[in-house]
């Protein structure tokens, strides 16, 4: 027990748990997106879908407890390597130039980890208060529908997504999550591996391509569906 | 092409370890291109020294790339803008009539500086202590295939091996990490049969001295494989976090 203490709280151990939550996180997003490329296939599969998950309480309260501690760890990891990280530098350079000749590395989202996660985070809320807690119950973005007889009931989960999506909020702040999620992704899909250990020449640049093609799709998957809602009648 | 340069330098000056330090610039005219870095710096300590002036203290020793004693960033670079280099190979012809040159001492909490351009690279030499060695005498070379070494193993042992400590990768990493250091000591060890008896305990100690000392952790944007003059590559890194795991799993330490 005192070692497995130790190997977490070791330098090497925590890019461990960094790499292993991120990859995790990746899996939640493979899922997340998936479930939502039913938008296009239709309402009544979307609606099927998303009311068969839900019927599943016990599963999704596991499924939540698991997310909420994966990005509590990821995040904790994150606050605590890029305090310590900036304290070992203690005085900064006058200048500082690189010296690698990677034209591939010219966006640098392996220097801005921390600024893209933010903004992933801020965007999660977010997108959990529109959808999980239901707070904005704005005046264009509307939880309930009043039926033929008067009645007033929860809106089908289709119609739900599409209002939100539609809020020019909502929109905006979904729009530049996607893309700052994909810039974040770029480096820390493939980034993740070598924390694990996993490199090998044979290997290693696929994974490099492998994550670049991901965060491409990640991130015009969830960008595309405010576009298309927005084009939506 | 003229062969003289006129030069702007911009150096860091620090009394002592508690003085804050700052930049003077001076200005020296008809370096020779042929000159190497340090050499050049010559020429101006003997100017600064006629002047009546304190000469600027920098790390130097054997001064053909093996010793791993010089130092410097260079206009913002690890012994300066050559690959593979070290700062003591690296020559003047590199630079251009009139340029500024900017020289500052490598900036981590784990290496104070000592004066001016000297830091304290002791921290090294601790994570190495801690078990960077084979304890066993292992004699005289052996017979030839008595102990089977893989020719691959063995390159890759002689490749971290080639690691001369000069703590540029700490310099130029964002987080002023020493993996790629502690990469190279345990895989020069891990991959032989002579560093196997004694590889769990080795990785567990080195990395928990590296951990005190304070360096960063690593964030593998890979500027320290760049600005290495040894060209340690970071997939030894990649091999520590696997020592180190394994090590965690399942040794008795």
């Amino acid at each position: 027990m005192n070692s497995l203490v130790r190997a977490l709280t070791s330098s090497v151990g925590k890019k461990f748990v960094m790499g292993i939550t991120g990859l995790l996180l990746c899996g939640f997003l493979v899922i997340h997106l998936a479930g939502n490329l039913l938008l296009y296939v239709g309402a009544e599969q979307y609606n099927h879908y998303a009311h068969s998950m839900h019927s599943q309480e016990w599963l999704v309260n596991i499924a939540e407890v698991g997310l909420l501690a994966l990005f509590a760890a990821h995040l904790f990891l994150a606050i605590r390597l890029t305090t310590e990280n900036r304290a070992a530098r203690q005085q900064r350079y006058e200048l500082k130039k690189s010296k690698k000749d990677d034209p591939t590395t010219d966006l640098h989202a392996d220097s801005w980890m921390f600024i893209s996660g933010a903004v992933v985070l801020a965007f999660l809320l977010v997108h959990l208060a529109d959808f999980r807690f239901e707070l904005r119950d704005l005046d264009d973005v509307a939880y309930k529908t009043t039926t033929a007889s008067g009645e007033i009931i929860d809106k089908e989960p289709f119609d739900k997504a599409v209002a939100l999506l539609k809020n020019p909020i909502s929109r905006w702040v979904y729009l530049i999550g996607s893309v700052l999620l994909a810039f974040h992704l770029s480096h820390g899909f493939a980034s993740a591996f070598q924390s694990l250990g996993m490199s090998h020449p044979k290997y290693n640049g696929l994974i490099r391509v492998a994550g670049i093609v991901f965060a491409f799709v990640v991130g015009i998957g969830f960008a595309s569906f405010v576009v298309w809602a927005y084009y939506l009648e | 092409m003229s062969d003289v340069l006129n030069l702007t330098l911009k150096i860091w000056r620090q009394a002592n370890s508690e003085d804050r330090g700052g930049f003077q610039t001076y200005q020296l005219s008809g370096i020779s291109t042929h000159m190497s870095f340090l050499e050049m710096l010559d020429v101006l300590n003997e100017q600064l020294i006629a002047n009546g002036e304190e000469p600027v203290h920098f790390d130097h020793d054997c001064r053909e790339g093996i010793c791993g004693t010089c130092s410097l960033m260079i206009n913002g670079q690890a012994h300066g803008p050559d690959r593979e280099t070290t700062t003591c190979q690296l020559h003047m012809r590199r630079f251009n009539d009139g340029d500024t040159i900017v020289i500052e001492p490598w900036r981590a909490r784990a290496f104070p500086v000592i004066r001016d351009l000297v830091v304290d690279r002791s921290a090294f030499d601790r994570i190495v202590s801690a078990g960077g060695y084979v304890s066993v005498n292992t004699g005289n070379a052996p017979d030839a295939n008595s102990l089977p070494v893989p020719q691959q193993d063995q390159e890759k042992a002689m490749d971290a091996a080639a690691c001369i400590g000069c703590g540029a990768c700490v310099a130029a990493c964002k987080n002023a990490s020493a993996m790629l250091f502690v990469s190279a000591k345990v895989s020069q060890f891990a991959v032989l049969p002579q560093g196997k008896p004694e590889r769990d305990r080795r990785v567990l100690r080195m990395v928990a001295q590296m951990d005190e000392e304070n360096f960063g952790s690593c964030t593998n944007t890979y500027e320290c494989e760049a600005a290495c003059p040894a060209a340690i590559s970071v997939s030894n890194i990649a091999r520590l976090n696997r020592e180190y795991l394994r090590a965690s799993l399942t040794s008795d330490a």
